[in-house]
């Protein structure tokens, strides 16, 4: 495929021009309550090229391959510049990056490439067995496992040609009980950029039974009572606070739109006990490459530290503009789409608290556990859904609630936060830009304040 | 090079090359033009040609599912092999007793297909999202768009299966959304979300769209907050679309109810909501967003009643859960792409609207809120919703007084269908395919700081 690429590409002599080629191999199963629901292997292949000329950017993409396809998909995104053109305000530049020559694949120890993924069937197949035997209450459960296997190439008119072969391997469950006509669900979510030896550290088997659990526990229980409280959020709630509430503030793109970090480097917007970062180069990260999909090499990028706003996250075109170096954070879902700023995996530092220790000082308020979904707009505002709310009184954990969503501005929350902890944990994610990605995002639990959107009292 | 309901035909016949039981190749082929908003610029243009085929095999009650993006027979081949690998070493379902068989197709709704649309150039498209950005500008400088797109589909589907079905269709869409923030002596309001969705261009205004958006953006400038209280609240259709029927769409899927999944399961013939409440799925809905002449396996779509007068009357099935409930199909298998398996979805879910109009609505609440959009989580087996209230107002007496900020709704969706006031008469097509007037409630829990 590359040389199809290198070839079209040396054929334009107009303005900058990149093509990538992105296959897709799949493999996913999904078991319903003893039944395998679907087994899916497939491929997705396909070529998009984006052109800049005169400042503007046309864009196009095909799955039909070929010499013929391509220089119709060169046209149309040619023609889409042009004509864009006289609508589009800014003139677009972008940052000079050195044209590497380079192929990164994914470390791993077990390639999926190499061996027969039927095993993963049995595993499903069991682990489903097991949590309908965990209780009576047990209703139903959806157990997936996915292999996603992306060969990527680039090629630009300024000569980079890289190739990267990036393999993740994930699985989730979701889990509903039933008990005197109520009914409540549970989630938890496995994986990592590795190979398919993470099913063997992080077994989908304890996903399934600790969504269990949960779900059989929350059942019977009332939702938590609505209110401003002091908490403690678990781990896998402050990745997503860290990803969705903050990070997307401190992405180029939405800093020069008005977000909520726009003008404000330097500034302290958080408690100085919290250090966020923005990692393309974390091992085992849902969102690591050694490039984005502009060629740009991936960093470590320091968005907030110990309080202070340091960096924001840029493309070529952003790095430009605000006279900086890109991040390598332009990233695309595939070749249906182009490269925007997205983050690769973002997380809060760790800090020195045990959860016991953060609980102890909490004289009256809840534990906030299990990750949901969220949603935040640029302002800082975020409302995310938490599974289980565990009532504290005098620093000591007392009966459970069904969850709620929790609200408020991300950056009030950061900065009240008291205590840190030490129980470190990354999950995986996907998050949507107008085009999804999958991301990195982790954190260590946490002790501030915020709203609970939970009952009436 | 083959047509698309030939390249379906082929997969049958390859597949039954080996020994299987049966197979169907499902074949999708779509362009889509996206212009991207951002931040107030035109962010992004795109074309996309994408065509695949997805082949589903049984052998001896073992499935095996494989997909490819290209058409060209060899990879049809290999997918059908794929296929084929997957069902050998798949688990057997006893459940499984057969895919459809060919009915006749005897009603294709109108306006489904518009050649003016599938016709449009990029450039005619572009100038569209131009028209939505320009009217934002021009109702109120104080308006700026946060993000927006304009999509337009012309997609093509084949679909054969062993038992002799062999269809095709195609069939045009365009929607456009914009998400709008207004600014004003330091304040900032809440993002104002608006849209139209159509198969056809009768009646799709990008420029009206700009111009709701913005008036939307603008009406919430000057929030205030209030005590927590207990309350009425009046849902918008794309509120009232997501927080309710979100999971009456859940509840009536058959495969939830086979599943254990569906607090209806046994419902059928009782009370599941206040009479004032009727709902039917209609996938022959003309102009509907969800209609078609026949489902992703090739079964006739049809109108099916759900719920009438509060009294739930039926389910959604596709032809697997039909088989295990010893029924008939009801046409609502859907796919989102051709590398999906079926699974069952609404077509078109048609609420039946009331006598009163919005502002009538508004006059019979004593104290309560009006919420616009929803920015929160709704578990669609319990029912159970809570989130922010965006875009939302206080009424007292019978008058929207302010905008509200830092208010959260929480409740239950199937105490909230029995604890409707009214349904207004103002019926939308919502995003999702659920056609619904505002709709009152009581009894809904309003919380603030």
């Amino acid at each position: 495929m590359i040389e199809l690429l290198e070839n079209s590409v040396s054929r334009f002599k107009e303005g900058y021009v990149e093509m990538r080629g992105h296959s897709r191999r799949v493999f996913s199963i999904v078991v319903k309550d003893g039944e395998v629901e679907r087994i899916t292997q497939g491929l997705n292949r396909g070529v998009c090229a984006r052109i800049l000329i005169d400042g503007s950017w046309g864009f196009s993409s095909t799955t039909i391959i070929n010499r013929e396809s391509l220089l119709e998909l060169m046209k149309d995104a040619e023609s889409l510049a042009k004509s864009s053109k006289p609508v589009k305000r800014r003139f677009v530049k972008i940052a000079p990056v050195e044209p590497y020559e380079d192929y990164y694949e994914t470390p791993m120890k077990r390639d999926p490439r190499k061996e027969d993924l039927e095993f993963l069937i049995e595993d499903v197949l069991e682990a489903d067995k097991e949590v309908h035997s965990y209780s009576k209450n047990v209703a139903s459960s959806s157990i997936s496992i996915s292999v996603v296997d992306d060969d990527l190439c680039f090629v630009s008119s300024e000569g980079a040609k890289i190739m990267q072969r990036i393999v993740r391997c994930f699985g989730g469950a979701s889990v509903i009980a039933k008990s005197q006509g109520k009914i409540a669900s549970a989630h938890e979510s496995i994986g990592a950029q590795m190979g398919l030896e993470v099913f063997e550290e992080t077994p989908i088997r304890d996903a399934v039974l600790e969504a269990a659990k949960r779900a059989v526990r929350i059942v019977p229980k009332r939702v938590v009572p609505g209110g401003y409280y002091n908490v403690v959020l678990e781990n896998k709630i402050v990745g997503l606070l860290a990803h969705e509430a903050v990070g997307h503030t401190a992405e180029a793109d939405l800093v020069y739109g008005g977000s909520f970090l726009s003008n404000k480097v330097g500034q302290k917007i958080a408690s100085d006990m919290i250090t966020l970062v923005d990692d393309g180069l974390l091992p085992r990260g849902f969102g690591t490459m050694k490039y984005d999909d502009e060629g740009t090499p991936t960093e470590r990028t320091v968005i907030i530290e110990k309080g202070v706003v340091k960096r924001f996250m840029h493309s070529r075109e952003t790095a430009i503009q605000f006279g900086v170096a890109p991040t390598g954070n332009a990233r695309a879902w595939s070749f249906e789409y182009d490269p925007i700023i997205r983050m690769r995996n973002t997380y809060i530092e760790s800090g020195d608290q045990t959860v016991e220790e953060l609980i102890e000082d909490v004289k009256e308020g809840y534990f906030l556990r299990g990750g949901g979904g969220g949603q935040a707009d640029f302002n800082g505002e975020f409302m995310f859904t938490i599974q289980e709310a565990v009532k504290i009184e005098n620093g000591e954990l007392k009966e459970s609630y069904r969850g709620a969503s929790i609200s408020g501005n991300a950056f009030d929350v950061l900065k009240r936060v008291t205590g840190v902890g030490k129980d470190f944990a990354m999950r995986v994610g996907i998050c949507g830009k107008e085009q999804p990605s999958y991301v990195g995002i982790g954190g260590p639990s946490l002790k501030t304040e915020l709203l609970v959107g939970g009952g009436y009292r | 090079m083959m047509n698309l309901i030939e390249v379906a035909e082929f997969a049958v016949r390859e597949s039954e090359r080996f020994s299987v039981d049966e197979a169907e190749g499902f074949v999708q082929k779509q362009r889509v033009v996206e212009i991207v908003l951002e931040r107030g610029e035109i962010q992004s243009e795109r074309t996309k040609t994408r065509q695949g085929i997805g082949v589903r095999v049984i052998r001896n009650k073992k499935l095996g599912f494989a997909f490819a993006s290209s058409l060209n027979r060899h990879v049809v081949q290999k997918a059908c092999r794929d296929a084929f690998k997957l069902a050998k070493v798949s688990p057997e379902n006893p459940d499984w007793v057969s895919l459809p068989l060919p009915k006749k197709v005897t009603s294709v709704p109108e306006g489904l297909y518009d050649e003016a649309l599938a016709n449009l150039s990029p450039k005619e498209i572009l100038e569209m999202a131009i028209e939505g950005y320009e009217a934002v500008k021009k109702t109120d400088p104080r308006v700026s768009i946060d993000d927006g797109k304009l999509s337009a589909f012309l997609t093509e589907v084949a679909i054969s299966n062993s038992h002799g079905i062999s269809l095709q269709d195609r069939g045009t869409a365009i929607s456009f959304f914009l998400v709008c923030i207004a600014k004003e002596g330091g304040e900032t309001s809440s993002f104002a979300y608006e849209y139209d969705v159509s198969r056809t261009l009768r009646g799709f205004s990008a420029e009206r769209v700009g111009e709701i958006a913005a008036k939307k953006a603008l009406a919430s400038l000057g929030a205030k907050s209030v005590e927590s209280f207990k309350g009425e609240v009046l849902f918008s259709p794309d509120v009232a679309a997501e927080v309710f029927f979100g999971p009456v769409v859940s509840s009536v899927n058959a495969d939830n109810v086979q599943r254990g999944r569906s607090l209806w399961a046994d419902k059928i013939g009782e009370n599941v909501s206040d009479p004032k409440l009727t709902v039917i799925d209609d996938g022959l809905l003309p102009y509907g967003l969800g209609s078609s002449p026949f489902d992703a396996e090739g079964v006739p779509s049809q109108r099916t009643l759900l719920i009438n007068n509060g009294v739930l009357q039926g389910f959604l099935y596709d032809s697997y859960t039909a088989n295990k409930a010893n029924t008939e199909s009801t046409g609502n298998a859907i796919r989102s792409s051709y590398s999906s398996l079926p699974s069952i979805s609404i077509s078109n879910l048609l609420v039946e609207p009331g006598t009163k109009s919005l502002d009538e609505l508004i006059l019979e609440v004593d104290e309560g809120i009006i919420i616009n959009r929803f920015s929160g989580s709704v578990a669609a087996e319990s029912g159970e919703f809570s989130g922010v209230a965006k875009q939302a107002s206080y009424i007292k007496n019978g008058e929207v007084k302010f905008p509200l900020k830092e208010t959260m709704i929480s409740g239950n969706a199937f105490d909230s269908l029995k604890n409707i006031v009214e349904i207004g008469k103002e019926r939308r097509a919502t995003m999702m395919n659920v056609y619904t007037p505002p709709i009152l409630v009581r009894d809904v829990n309003i919380i603030s700081k």
